[in-house]
């Protein structure tokens, strides 16, 4: 599905990136580990298209497709989704209507019927649910007053709405007491088939004893120096990264 | 300015019969004008603001010929409303509603009880005495005590199938008796390929306890010069909701006043510009804290594309002695284009102490991360944009109450929106 080789980039002529190799499958899950400043959020960024960020050498490709030539917007339409390790806050920006307008603009690009207010409604309270959130998020600016779980919360109510199929968790973990990672993550799980794909990034192990990994990759220095199973988690809880640097 | 000497003569001329107390007032005010001319850049209060353009013209008064065929349908009338129609500064009484309790009259039939407002008229502000000296338009409204308005009226000031540069001095008299309560939307629209001249002074008096929202929506055409001024006077607990519009002309100034004549007064002014191309938008605010327990709130944003720019001064002042003030001003900016200028002068004058008052202005772009944001979701990049800008206006909407109203306002926010969009 999401095929990275290579892949050397970096924001304002300094490389981050310094060779990542990394597949993902349909149905898989992957998790990037690493420290702060290892490249892990530059790796999402490149994926999701953020314009300060330029790729130096290598390719990202997506069922095939060369992502780098694609704007946010396209990525987004073909089925990309991050959720945001900072969401953005967009006064006077009613949460509801932005929503809405970005499940129409998907469904007008795949030639469906694109939803009136009324159908919309009825499918987002479904969503709301999933993710425990009240009703009054709806009528707010987007996360306009949220606290950090609500915002965190609010990203996974968008995932489940526009249901991409590949998606990235920028740090989606942090910030969260131990009742809203379990609710996101949950909402996560719930929404995994043999279809969707992850990536989630994260410093610590502790949201990967909630949705189960199938690989897990370390980051140091811009580069995957060690890939394994979920046990490779619990290793690096115990010993630390310095261990694998060299 | 020999053509507003001509112009000033032929209008005494246009009306022989005019009482005598009207004369000598047209006069005076012509002296004062003269004395000071046009402002210049020297004058602080004018400072950001240049009229050397403006003074190339030579303008005509319009007159009783100027009166064009009447337009099938009214431009700008917004669903549901009582209105008021004035074309090229004829008043159209037989196209006009007349809503019970209200009473509307032609301008000057009420000279005598409205003598001291034209004394009001500021010495700092030549476009004031200019109006006194050749006012030629406009209506004063009374609402009688005790009288609820539930229905807003719409005042169309249109412009429109101009032979040659125009010009026109409206006057708009506002009378809220005590314990009254109205809307009143005063709408500027231009249909017009040549450029003209509106300079309008506007006084609202709001009576004790009544309570007065005007809307003021300056929609000229591109290339007409739009000078204002509006003077709020708030008796004890009246209630001004106002709200200032402005997308239209080339040049726009306009200077707004308020003062507390009586404690217990609570004021709103918000305004919103939209300025693209040229356009320069300049807006000149002074609230006056005289009496006790007053409350003065002010938003005025600015949106401003291509080479335009704009002027905020903001003066808020609190009397001594005065007590239990609570007074705040801001004012926000967002620049669309890197050409775009924006020049803001927020002022606190307090010399009291029992005040709250706060005061802030700021500047910026659009938010690249909100832009990011919206774009990762899937919208285009003009879909955002559109959301970012729209939202950053909500803020100026909300307060309108009547659905028509803002709804009206949305759609012509939305159709700038497209507009200064697909220039850039």
């Amino acid at each position: 599905m999401l095929n990275i080789q290579n892949l050397h980039a970096g924001i304002n002529g300094k490389k981050i990136l310094k060779g990542i190799n990394l597949s993902v499958n349909p149905g898989e899950l992957h998790a990037i580990m690493g420290r702060n400043g290892s490249g892990k959020s530059t790796l999402a960024n490149i994926i999701t298209g953020r314009d300060s960020y330029e790729v130096m050498e290598g390719s990202v490709s997506f069922n095939g497709i060369n992502l780098l030539d694609m704007s946010p917007e396209e990525r987004a339409l073909s089925g990309i989704f991050m959720s945001f390790q900072y969401p953005v806050v967009i006064p006077g920006v009613n949460n509801t209507y932005f929503l809405r307008a970005a499940l129409n603009a998907k469904l007008k690009h795949n030639n469906l019927n694109e939803l009136n207010a009324v159908d919309f409604m009825r499918l987002i309270r479904e969503k709301l649910k999933l993710v425990k959130m009240d009703e009054k998020y709806l009528s707010r600016a987007v996360n306009d007053g949220f606290s950090g779980g609500e915002k965190k919360r609010n990203e996974i109510l968008q995932m489940l709405t526009l249901e991409p199929t590949f998606s990235i968790l920028d740090e989606t973990d942090s910030g969260l007491d131990i009742d809203a990672l379990k609710i996101v993550a949950d909402g996560v799980n719930n929404f995994r088939t043999n279809k969707r794909s992850f990536l989630a990034i994260t410093h610590y192990q502790r949201l990967l004893e909630y949705m189960k990994p199938d690989f897990i990759h370390v980051l140091i220095d811009g580069q995957i120096v060690k890939s394994g199973d979920k046990s490779l988690a619990l290793e690096l809880e115990e010993k630390g990264y310095s261990w694998l640097e060299k | 300015m020999n053509y507003l000497n001509q112009q000033f003569n032929s209008l005494l001329n246009y009306w022989p019969d005019e009482d005598k107390n009207i004369r000598s007032l047209r006069s005076n005010a012509f002296n004062q004008f003269n004395e000071s001319g046009f402002p210049t850049k020297k004058w602080e209060e004018w400072q950001f603001t240049n009229f050397s353009k403006f003074k190339n013209n030579q303008f005509r008064l319009s007159s009783a010929d100027d009166l064009p065929s009447i337009p099938k349908s009214i431009p700008g009338l917004i669903p549901n409303l009582d209105f008021i129609f004035i074309i090229n500064g004829h008043y159209q009484s037989q196209l006009s509603s007349s809503p019970s309790g209200v009473r509307v009259s032609t301008h000057l039939e009420d000279y005598n009880t409205d003598q001291n407002i034209y004394t009001l008229e500021s010495k700092q502000n030549p476009f004031q005495s200019l109006n006194v000296a050749m006012m030629n338009s406009g209506v004063s409204i009374h609402i009688d005590p005790n009288q609820i308005i539930e229905k807003p009226i719409q005042v169309i000031y249109l412009m429109t199938e101009l032979s040659e540069p125009l010009m026109n001095h409206p006057r708009f008299h506002y009378h809220l008796g005590e314990n009254s309560q109205a809307t009143i939307i005063e709408h500027y629209i231009g249909i017009s390929d040549q450029p003209y001249f509106v300079n309008s002074v506007s006084h609202a008096t709001i009576g004790v306890n009544a309570s007065f929202n005007h809307i003021r929506i300056q929609e000229e055409t591109k290339s007409a010069n739009h000078i204002a001024s509006t003077h709020y006077q708030l008796d004890t607990d009246a209630r001004l909701k106002s709200t200032h519009f402005s997308m239209g002309a080339e040049l726009f100034r306009h200077d707004i006043k308020l003062s507390f004549n009586g404690n217990g007064g609570e004021a709103m002014l918000n305004g919103l510009c939209l300025t693209e191309n040229q356009q320069h938008h300049d807006q000149n605010v002074t609230v006056d804290h005289q009496n006790d327990s007053c409350h003065s709130h002010q938003l005025f944003k600015y949106i401003l594309g291509d080479k335009s720019s704009g002027v905020f001064n903001g003066k808020v002042i609190v009397r001594g002695k005065t007590k239990l003030t609570d007074a705040d001003q801001s004012n926000k900016n967002l620049l669309l284009s890197p050409a775009a200028l924006m020049n803001a002068n927020p002022q606190l004058e307090i010399y009291s102490e029992d005040v709250k008052c706060s005061h802030g202005s700021t500047t910026g772009q659009i938010d690249p991360e909100a832009l990011f944001y919206m774009r990762s979701r899937g919208l285009s990049q003009q879909k955002a944009t559109e959301l970012i800008i729209g939202g950053f206006a909500k803020e100026i909407l909300e307060p309108i109450l009547d659905e028509n109203i803002s709804k009206t306002m949305n759609q012509k926010i939305h159709q700038w929106l497209m507009g200064v969009q697909k220039d850039g």
